[in-house]
């Protein structure tokens, strides 16, 4: 694994933006979750 | 925003990044493996655009119902496009200094998308200057409307009528016809459309954040 990464940089660019997506991903469906409660908290 | 919703922009960012790296684009002469960068690039300024557009719109729909939801939404869109916009001067000021030499040429590129900033940047100041928030949603409104003809003129005027280094004819060459290898075309058009999902899902936590802060602000008051 570690000889292909290093003689395919590209993937190991990949694995590092996607790792970076992922992150973001999640941060962003965590806030969206926690605004979703506030709202129904609001709503009430 | 719904899961299903969450799952596209999820499969189809993912899908953009494999694209963008592993997929082999031909050679072009003088940018190479940099070519990749319009895959990422391009969209974030797109996207700029398009929130500044959106912005314009809320504050025309402000200014005819003096509704101050359609206020935060303007607001929204402009924070969003600010955003994106440094994204956009980032990403193109890292790949000017390994195509160019240097991160920052004052090319009329740069130029123009740093006057955007400038006038976006005076914009927050404008409504965190005013107390009053039909005051602040009134004046700021006219400015986001006034802000946004300058938009086309420094996205697509200034850097074609002016000598630049930029690339122009990448996508469109000088008649109008596309100039873009099929596959490399479409992954670039995926990744617009993809990252078009993911702002509008930000734009969308970023709205509803403003509506209830502005829903909390009234119960205070009343």
């Amino acid at each position: 694994m570690i000889d292909f990464l290093e003689q395919n940089s590209m993937y190991l660019v990949l694995i590092i933006a996607l790792v970076i997506w992922a992150g973001i991903f999640l941060y962003l469906n965590k806030i969206d979750r926690n605004l979703k409660k506030l709202e129904r908290e609001e709503q009430k | 925003m719904n899961n299903a919703y969450k799952l596209i922009v999820l499969v189809s960012i993912t899908l953009v990044l494999i694209g963008t790296t592993v997929v082999p684009i031909p050679f072009i002469p003088g940018l190479g493996d940099k070519a990749r960068i319009i895959y990422l690039h391009v969209p974030m300024s797109w996207i700029a655009v398009l929130s500044f557009l959106l912005s314009m719109i809320y504050s025309v729909q402000y200014l005819r119902k003096k509704d101050l939801v359609q206020d935060v939404k303007a607001q929204s869109a402009a924070e969003v496009g600010f955003l994106f916009t440094i994204l956009a001067t980032v990403t193109g000021s890292l790949w000017a200094k390994f195509n160019w030499g240097s991160f920052w040429n004052w090319d009329p590129r740069e130029t123009s998308i740093f006057i955007l900033l400038l006038i976006y940047g005076a914009y927050f100041s404008l409504r965190s200057a005013i107390e009053n928030h039909d005051q602040k949603a009134k004046l700021s409104s006219v400015y986001a409307i006034i802000a946004f003809v300058t938009v086309p003129f420094f996205v697509f005027i200034m850097p074609r009528i002016v000598d630049s280094l930029h690339p122009a004819d990448t996508i469109v060459d000088n008649q109008g016809k596309i100039n873009m290898n099929p596959i490399m075309l479409s992954i670039f058009l995926f990744s617009l459309f993809s990252f078009t999902l993911l702002f509008f899902w930000i734009l969308n936590v970023r709205m509803r954040t403003e509506k209830l802060k502005l829903s909390r602000i009234s119960k205070n008051n009343s």
